[in-house]
């Protein structure tokens, strides 16, 4: 049926690389997941019609018995809205139109039904006048209802899901991760978003490939569509040529290669070719995360970011009793090894329900971190104390996160002090040393480090938020991204401090943010003195490589060399050339990280 | 086979009651109906709701009717006379 179709390509902001081949999965608004299925058997799209004409019918029903109870209710006046959706259900052009995409495609009912709103939808948003054009939320709730009533008549089962998807949607909830099988994603290609995007975040750390910004493409994009998408210089492309395809082979290989779940490997101490042990722990988000950590060679949790048990919880803050299920899991896993929790960072990318921080003009030098937790305790105390309890099954940590000032460590000391106490021995009790680290991620703290290293048992380096305060550039911000460099001078001086700050008043110190798991950052870290490094999972087995073949003196000169230059540009080049000198990988994927992005993605705001 | 032009007066134009309104009244008659923006080509069922939406006719805009079986001539004027009543909307 589905002619040769025509390759589009489409510019976004490629925020996590890697190039993938996949089928286009489109999300509606709610995030729901609607596929193109294709019944090879005549009578299986048959009863997708059958299926259809019942959703509709019941959601017919349905609506008349609302009708009458908000007649009853508020008076004919208001409840004209429903007739409205009544008259929308039984639209013959709809009705055929839908039953046509079923029979014409094969497919079932719930993408007929999608795509033939999706084509409604984009001639009433073409329409000039305003008010029809917010017709379609109307449309969107007829949808709905029929949708709502698809799945409670038999969700489509006909095939197991289809492999190798790539999502396209408006938005991609973080949460949403959490329900989708990640077997099956390659990739996300988003209209909104941007680098530091929560979402974005989390696709890096899965080595997910995405592309964000990718601005009118949805339309563009049926479901099961095949699509190329290209991570590395942000382009989708759409039902791409077989010429195209052949170009890029090698480039697809080479990153499914990399992608692919290394062999459980038994961890043999980490040590560089002249014998310092460098350790090498895991960031990760997703509690399921622990798994691919252990399989990675993870020796601990360097960095577990909790906000993720905090999205899409109406009713605020998990519970004591939840979290501590995780964090006992993840310390019973990870045992004899560390995990540390850091506690809860909402910042501008995200929102917790229940507090209220709408209205923050500059949320990420707003109310966030610690600052929110000095101010929200019982949340704060609630974390504490499912932490603290975890700490009977294996070795907890606990981070502050967003710390500007020696108060604030204190004050959050004391708190925990307090759960602490409050903890009854029968419950299991606590390990007898439960660790507390503050995030070094404010310029303020570099500066301070020598008095608020004694506050606290180690220290956490968060890179990606110490560049951005370090700079004053907003990473998500299109017109200054080029200005995030996280070469700059500046930073490297920053590091440099905290490494030699650490080592004279003795204090483990880990870098936690994602150029830990860049080889040539790597080994620039190195070379400063750092030890401990966590990053994704998926990215140990190679910095493990490239910890193994240099030594502490090589990295010691590159980085002494580093420390001199004068711009991130000069940094750059000279990590790409010395690096790519002392080791074997190929580095060539990890390029792009550590150069500055092109103007390219900007420009187009500019003009 | 009737064709005629008619005005859209109200000022919401045909929006979702007066769309819902125009729906009801067609249907009414079993000759079809025909609706397009004048000097356009696409017509749309004014039997649909949502042909009618997409139609996006405001305030001022001119439609030609073409009506087409045995009740033409009835159709026409009922569908005439709620376009000059704007849909009863503003008295």
């Amino acid at each position: 049926m589905s002619g040769k179709k025509l390759e589009r390509l489409f510019q976004g902001n490629g925020v996590s690389s890697g190039i993938v081949l996949g089928q286009a999965l489109k999300l509606d608004s709610h995030n729901r997941v609607i596929l193109k299925i294709h019944l090879d058997d005549a009578r299986l799209v048959e009863e997708e019609v059958r299926r259809v004409e019942r959703a509709i019918r019941a959601s017919k029903e349905q609506l008349e018995a609302l009708k009458i109870r908000l007649e009853e209710k508020v008076g004919r006046e208001h409840s004209f809205v429903l007739d409205v959706h009544l008259l929308m259900l039984e639209d013959k052009g709809l009705r055929a139109e839908i039953l046509a995409n079923i029979r014409n495609h094969r497919a079932n009912a719930e993408w007929a039904v999608r795509q033939a709103t999706e084509r409604i939808l984009d001639a009433i948003e073409s329409l000039k006048d305003e008010y029809i054009r917010d017709r379609r939320s109307d449309i969107e709730n007829v949808v709905e209802r029929i949708l709502f009533n698809l799945s409670g008549d038999r969700p489509f089962s006909h095939k197991p899901l289809p492999q190798n998807l790539i999502i396209v949607s408006h938005d991609f909830n973080p949460s949403t991760f959490a329900v989708i099988d990640l077997q099956k994603v390659r990739g996300l290609a988003l209209e909104s978003g941007g680098r530091t995007s929560h979402t974005a975040i989390i696709a890096r750390s899965l080595r997910l490939p995405a592309v964000m910004e990718i601005r009118d493409f949805i339309s563009s994009i049926s479901a099961g569509d095949t699509l190329l998408l290209n991570g590395d210089d942000g382009q989708l492309i759409v039902n791409p040529t077989q010429e195209r395809l052949e170009k890029v082979r090698n480039r697809l290989e080479e990153f499914r290669s990399m992608a692919e779940p290394v062999a459980s490997q038994t961890v043999v101490p980490n040590v560089t070719r002249d014998g310092t042990p460098v350790f090498l722990l895991a960031n990760t988000e997703l509690p399921d995360e622990v798994k691919a950590a252990k399989r990675c060679g993870a020796e601990g949790i360097g960095l577990f970011r909790s906000e993720f048990l905090y999205f899409g919880r109406p009713e605020g803050s998990p519970t004591m009793e939840e979290q501590l299920k995780i964090y006992q899991m993840l310390s019973r896993e990870m045992n004899p090894h560390p995990v540390a929790v850091r506690t809860l960072d909402t910042g501008s990318d995200s929102v917790l329900a229940g507090l209220e921080l709408s209205g923050q003009a500059n949320p990420s030098m707003g109310l966030r971190g610690i600052r929110l937790s000095l101010m929200a305790r019982k949340a704060f105390c609630t974390q504490v104390e499912a932490i603290l309890r975890a700490s009977a099954a294996g070795k907890m940590e606990i981070v502050f996160p967003m710390v500007s000032t020696v108060e604030e460590i204190r004050e959050a000391k004391a708190l925990v002090e307090d759960v602490r106490c409050r903890i009854p021995e029968s419950s299991g009790g606590v390990a007898g040393s439960v660790p507390i680290g503050a995030m070094i991620e404010v310029p303020a703290t570099v500066l301070t480090l020598e008095v608020l290293a004694k506050e606290v048992d180690f220290l956490c380096v968060g890179t990606n938020d110490l560049i951005q305060y370090m700079l004053a550039v907003d990473r998500g911000n299109p017109q200054v991204a080029h200005l995030f460099q996280p070469l700059h001078p500046s930073i490297l001086l920053c590091l440099r401090r905290i490494a030699e700050v650490a080592g004279r008043t003795e204090k483990p110190v880990r870098v936690c943010g994602e150029i830990s798991s860049n080889p040539f950052y790597a080994v620039l870290l190195l070379g400063m003195g750092f030890t401990q490094l966590s990053m994704n999972p998926l990215s140990i087995p190679t910095i493990r490589k490239i910890v193994q073949e240099v030594s502490l003196e090589e990295s010691r000169t590159i980085a002494s060399r580093a420390m001199v230059l004068a711009t991130a540009k000069e940094v750059g080049e000279y990590l790409i050339n010395a690096v790519s000198q002392l080791v074997k990988i190929n580095l060539a994927p990890y390029v792009k990280e550590i150069t500055a992005p092109s103007g390219r993605a900007n420009r187009s705001y500019l003009s | 086979m009737i064709r005629q032009a008619v005005l859209v007066e109200n000022r919401l134009g045909l929006h979702a009651r007066a769309a819902a309104k125009l729906v009801r009244l067609a249907s009414r008659f079993s000759s079809e109906v025909y609706l397009s923006r004048e000097g356009a080509h696409q017509k749309i069922d004014s039997k649909s709701i949502l042909g009618i939406l997409m139609l996006g006719a405001s305030q001022g805009t001119r439609i030609v009717v073409s009506i087409d079986g045995q009740d033409e001539v009835e159709a026409g004027e009922a569908i005439r006379r709620l376009f000059e009543e704007k849909f009863g909307e503003e008295s």
